[in-house]
């Protein structure tokens, strides 16, 4: 395979990383910090694609407004879930389990209804390619890896310098023994819900960019968001990083390889296998 | 329940195809009945005190498995239902040890997890599942007849209603004696004080993999049963939203009694099918009543007279009163 | 009959237990006492379990059971209490002991879903056995009551007669005394003499110091995760060490 190829599918491979990283921190967030278990998460991703899609290709915005749009609007969204729908079963996540349900049901159901279930496409109004040491290099999926990037370096900054991201870090380590430190857990779990959704959404709104949306490509993203955390190590936010990398990758650059059904199933033998020995992933603490 | 209510529930079901007024409502029954075995089997495995998801994967593999022995190996369905049932039952054991070792909700995830490479292997894996296409053609079940006089040669739905009816009856009375005998009371055990049942010997994470592995049995054996009743399978058959909805069913039918996932899943598949805007609307329909549930009938429908008795105001405090 | 060498664990950075060396010989009643923080309860843990040791050696009855898993230990004869949740809350008083008699006579499983003649004999010696347990612990009366609903000084007194259920040699009490009044820490007390006299090795942690030398012809003293003394009751309450851990702890904590 020729360099130029091998050199486009590893960045499709890092573009599909960068997704994966936004989707799997934004559900480990979730989990690790309201230690539930949000499968209604591939549905907040999808409402983020939708919105970017308003803003684009309804609105006529750009597509970094429809972004920075859908991120508060799907935050906002998340920080009001937290508030009604988990925050009264705090401490029961069998209840909370059912909740996400509950919301699975209806908000692809709601999308469905007001949006119609075709897939709908916007065009990102970035397009076209650069080249690099004479690679012709997509912008579209450059961008997605550059403000992927960007997301990372600013969340790690988050949890690194701010109160409540060390909180959040801590909780997320070891989630009794921080609730006892007189934490504002309130604050805490709003924070990581509108973090957690916020991720998803740009996660959504970059998924539309490259493909169609629709309103059942929520549980995509939570198959892909799992995996990642299995294999980065459930409980593990630098593990999300990890896994997604990976997996990104090995969607990106394996498919180009061999043939495709082989390829998709790589991924995910590699995660049963770790599974067996491993539970808990390679950077996680589940026990 | 009453002895003699249970009676009269089987004595219905029997003469039952008597009534119903077409195949369409024969199928509906058989529906109910195969999700109220689902829905008490994911319920044996709750009560260890574990959330598994992995009831739809577990279908998927009892559906190809049968079909696939039936049509390749030549076995007959009566032999290649029971294996599909220890087939599911061998795979949650394998999978179980490892999986139980995890906190709750990460325990969910990797049931998720476990469903969804079902699927997907029975996506890819074409030479032997025919991939997304699915399986065709799968036979019915070979002809049987009860002491020479009962004969069902499975061409009309009605006998698969019977075959329906015994299989729920006896998948039931197992998960029963299960429950009542004192595994049931481990189990429950477990669920509470998971190290205090180790400290006076129970070995906690060997009856955790005992419940998902009996529990994962059922969709094992009705998987096989569907595949033979509807003649195909695909691979997306049962995928997440299949085993949502078992879960909606244990839900809301309450998963603290015996009872509740039966109540739940005969409620919620039937009445759908009699009301039609209730099966145009049926998400948001299951959605409302799951938030009602959860927010003010927490034990589901089984909690509900009870909870209706606490409501009113003892007749004993009002004489005193007056 | 219990013989420890060098058991330590760390967690992280933490030395919680510090090469502890121990002996506990049959039909004692060892007392471990020592400042809020010792390292007691892990002690207990690694002993029983629930806890892997980082290093050292834990051998019982010339067994090794180092690290082996709490019920394989409790199945040769080490059975402990707990100091937090000791009882099972949606089981009645009853409930609590009959399931407790795990190790009892193996009641076979399969047989007890097929409730055959002989499963339904050994059920029924097991409730026979329970109720014999509830009497000694004087808890008769409560049979029925929900074991949630107990009186806190009853619910580590059913705490202990789970622990009997399982026919232990060797019981490991985690302050069964907590939050008593002096009527029940002198029933309890009582008790677990009557217990010991039955021919059952007691090693006690209890904040009760009266209580403890009272009870306890041997004490071993821990102090951030390290012995620190051993001896009579007398011995303890003389030696400087001992006095200066409790001291030095009291004024930490001022």
């Amino acid at each position: 395979m020729s360099t130029a190829a091998l050199a486009q599918s590893v960045l499709n491979g890092l573009a599909l990383s960068g997704i994966y990283i936004l989707i799997a921190l934004g559900l480990t967030l979730v989990m690790s910090i309201m230690g539930i278990v949000q499968v209604a998460h591939g549905e907040i991703y999808m409402i983020g694609a939708y919105s970017v899609y308003y803003v684009v290709a309804v609105l006529g915005g750009n597509f970094f407004l429809g972004i920075v749009v859908s991120t508060l609007f799907v935050g906002g969204i998340g920080v009001i879930l937290e508030r009604l729908c988990f925050r009264p079963f705090r401490g029961r996540p069998d209840r909370a389990f059912t909740i996400s349900i509950a919301l699975i049901l209806i908000l692809q159901n709601v999308v469905l209804a007001l949006a119609g279930g075709n897939p709908r496409s916007f065009s990102s109004p970035i397009t076209g390619v650069v080249h690099v040491l004479g690679i012709a290099i997509s912008w579209k999926r450059l961008i997605i890896v550059i403000v992927g990037c960007g997301l990372l370096v600013a969340l790690f900054l988050f949890i690194k310098l701010t109160r409540t991201g060390q909180a959040m870090l801590a909780i997320s380590q070891e989630r009794e023994g921080a609730a006892l430190q007189g934490m504002n857990i309130d604050r805490i779990s709003a924070t990581a819900m509108f973090l957690g959704c916020g991720l998803a959404a740009v996660a959504g709104g970059f998924i539309g960019s490259l493909f169609s949306i629709s309103p059942t490509m929520g549980s995509f993203a939570l198959m892909k968001g799992i995996a990642v955390i299995i294999l980065g190590g459930l409980g593990s936010i630098p593990g999300a990083v990890v896994g997604g990398l990976i997996l990104g990758l090995v969607d990106g650059v394996l498919p180009a390889l061999t043939t495709t059904h082989i390829a998709g199933l790589v991924g995910f033998a590699a995660i049963i296998v770790i599974l067996i020995f491993r539970p808990q992933g390679i950077g996680g603490h589940a026990g | 329940m009453k002895r003699s209510l249970v009676g009269a529930t089987i004595v219905c079901l029997i003469f039952l195809p008597v009534f119903l007024s077409g195949p369409y409502y024969t199928h509906v029954f058989i529906l109910t009945m195969v999700n109220i075995v689902l829905a008490a089997s994911l319920r044996l495995i709750n009560l260890s005190g574990q959330m598994s998801l992995a009831h739809g994967g577990m279908m998927t593999i009892g559906a190809y498995t049968s079909a696939l022995l039936v049509m390749k190996a030549g076995l007959s369905f009566w032999a290649a239902m029971p294996i599909s049932g220890l087939a599911t039952a061998l795979v949650a054991y394998i999978i179980g040890y490892p999986f139980v070792r995890l906190k709750g909700i990460y325990f969910s995830i990797v049931t998720i997890f476990f469903s969804e490479v079902v699927v997907l292997t029975a996506q890819q894996w074409q030479s032997l599942t025919q991939g997304a296409a699915g399986i065709f053609g799968i036979p019915r079940p070979d002809p049987v007849s009860l002491f020479g006089i009962l004969h069902a040669d499975f061409s009309s739905k009605v006998d698969f209603y019977y075959l329906a009816l015994v299989l729920m009856l006896l998948c039931l009375l197992i998960l029963y004696a299960v429950e009542k005998s004192r595994i049931g009371m481990i189990l429950r055990g477990v669920q509470q004080a998971d190290s205090l049942a180790e400290s006076v010997g129970i070995d906690t994470t060997g009856f955790k993999v005992l419940a998902f592995s009996v529990g994962s049995f059922f969709p094992g054996v009705l998987g096989a049963f569907y595949s033979h009743y509807i003649s195909a399978i695909n691979p997306d058959a049962f995928a997440f939203l299949f085993t949502i909805y078992i879960l909606i069913y244990m839900t809301v039918g309450g998963d603290g009694r015996f009872l509740g996932p039966i109540l739940g899943a005969a409620v919620l598949t039937i009445l759908p099918e009699v009301s039609r805007p209730l099966k145009a609307f049926e998400p948001f329909v299951f959605a409302a009543v799951l938030i009602a549930v959860i927010f003010f009938v927490p034990e589901g429908m089984v909690g509900l007279p009870k909870m209706l008795k606490r409501a009113k105001p003892s007749s004993k405090e009002g004489a005193a009163h007056a | 009959m219990l013989e420890i060498e060098g058991l330590s664990k760390f967690f992280g950075g933490l030395e919680a237990v510090s090469s502890v060396d121990m002996r506990v010989n049959a039909g004692e009643k060892l007392g471990l006492i020592g400042p809020n923080g010792a390292g007691k309860t892990t002690f207990f843990n690694l002993v029983s379990g629930t806890l892997k040791p980082t290093k050292g050696k834990v051998t019982f009855e010339g067994r090794d059971i180092t690290g082996r898993s709490p019920h394989y230990i409790a199945g040769k004869g080490i059975v402990r209490t707990f100091q937090g949740i000791n009882i099972f809350p949606d089981f009645t008083v009853l409930e609590n002991v009959v399931l407790s008699c795990h190790l009892k006579p193996g009641v076979g499983l399969f047989e007890t879903v097929l409730r055959t003649g002989r499963s339904r004999r050994k059920e029924r010696a097991i409730l026979d056995r329970s109720r014999a347990i509830l009497d000694l612990v004087g808890l008769d009366k409560l049979a029925d009551a929900s074991a949630q609903s107990l009186a806190h000084g009853h619910k580590r007194i059913l705490g202990i007669a789970v622990a009997l259920a399982a026919e232990p040699k060797l019981l490991l009490l985690d302050e069964p005394l907590g939050g008593m009044n002096a009527s029940e820490v002198s029933e309890t007390m009582a008790l677990i003499d009557r217990l010991w006299d039955q021919g059952i090795t007691i090693l006690l942690i209890e904040h009760n110091m009266r209580a403890t030398m009272n009870l306890c012809r041997r004490i071993v003293v821990l102090n951030f995760g390290r012995k620190i003394a051993e001896g009579t009751p007398d011995e303890i309450k003389a030696n400087p060490d001992v006095i200066r851990a409790y001291l030095g702890a009291g004024a930490h904590a001022a």
